[in-house]
């Protein structure tokens, strides 16, 4: 009787322990999914914030939207946020992904016929990247209009991959 | 020295009986559980920041039809599309959409490149019924996707359902 109680309750140990290592094992990929996806809020952290956003300059209700102008003139001031420091970051782009330009560094000067804004360049960070609307005021025969286009913002941070 | 009797036997006998059927039980429950779980072959959508994040972008970039104002968003050409509007320069308002989003969909996600997202699909539907679907790709069952609902001007209701597959 006593080795019954025992088998069986060996038996019902091994089946449990069996049900854990098939529930534990995809913790490592549901915390990977997790601190990629906590990146991801990071990077939308930014382009909300109020020195990259469009405010209402291009209609009300626009999330995810970076100012262009204003972005580029960041560059001048960036020492007043620790390059980067203020942020938590290592480094800081934007990819104008359509209209699909060329890879030609933005600046006051040639927005919009760029393609790459370069705020902090990486020096040995995890990249990580979102979408955003890059948003500027272009002229077209003597008017100037607003245009939007998509664009991808890559924030790189310390930490693993 | 004690001799086994008979009911001894019987009793030592009748007690792995029972454990081996408690073995057998056990053994169909978890073969039946293994089985139902391989066989769920129904695909499961996970809601995915990167592509709500891209629906969010997509509806505010400015397209080539213009109106009086300006440059149209996505999100108003698709009004523009539901209703039959015409751009100003007389084009087409869904054919400007239908080549707009197919260029931002192929520049933002690629899907033959042997990356981890093997295809895509974009399903745009109102009210009176559906207005554009694009696909591209291998559309697996696991997939990640993100859904955006907005109000027309007319007072009518627009869904986007876009979705990528791993």
């Amino acid at each position: 009787m006593t080795f019954m109680i025992l088998a069986v309750t060996l038996f019902f140990v091994l089946v449990g322990m069996f049900i854990l290592m098939t529930q534990v094992s995809g913790l490592k990929q549901k915390a990977a999914i997790l601190q990629s996806d906590n990146a991801k809020l990071l990077a939308s952290k930014i382009a909300d914030s109020p020195e990259f956003s469009c405010g209402d300059s291009y209609g009300t209700g626009m999330s995810s939207c970076i100012d262009a102008d204003k972005v580029i003139n960041l560059k001048n001031y960036l020492s007043a946020y620790g390059y980067g420091r203020f942020w938590g970051i290592q480094g800081l782009q934007i990819i104008r992904i359509y209209p699909e330009e060329n890879n030609i560094e933005c600046t006051s000067s040639n927005f919009p016929n760029c393609g790459v804004i370069t705020l902090i360049p990486n020096t040995n960070g995890t990249g990580i990247s979102n979408f955003v609307s890059l948003c500027g005021y272009n002229i077209t025969n003597g008017q100037s209009y607003a245009q939007c286009g998509l664009a991808k913002i890559i924030v790189y941070y310390q930490g693993a991959p | 020295m004690r001799i086994l009797s008979a009911k001894d036997n019987n009793r030592g006998q009748e007690e792995m009986v029972g454990f081996a059927l408690i073995i057998i039980l056990v053994s169909i429950i978890i073969l039946a559980f293994i089985g139902f779980s391989l066989n769920n072959h129904s695909s499961q959508s996970v809601q995915s920041y990167g592509a709500q994040s891209f629906v969010q972008s997509m509806i505010q970039t400015s397209t080539e039809c213009t109106d009086y104002y300006g440059y149209v968003s996505v999100k108003d050409l698709i009004f523009m599309c539901n209703s039959g509007t015409l751009c100003s320069d007389n084009q087409d308002s869904c054919s400007v959409l239908n080549s707009t989003l197919q260029d931002l969909l192929n520049q933002s996600w690629n899907v033959l490149g042997g990356g981890p997202i093997k295809g895509y699909s974009l399903n745009i539907s109102s009210d009176t019924g559906n207005i554009l679907g694009i696909i591209s790709g291998n559309l697996t069952s696991s997939s990640e996707g993100a859904s955006q609902d907005f109000s027309e001007p007319s007072g009518g209701n627009v869904n986007i359902v876009f979705n990528t597959y791993l």
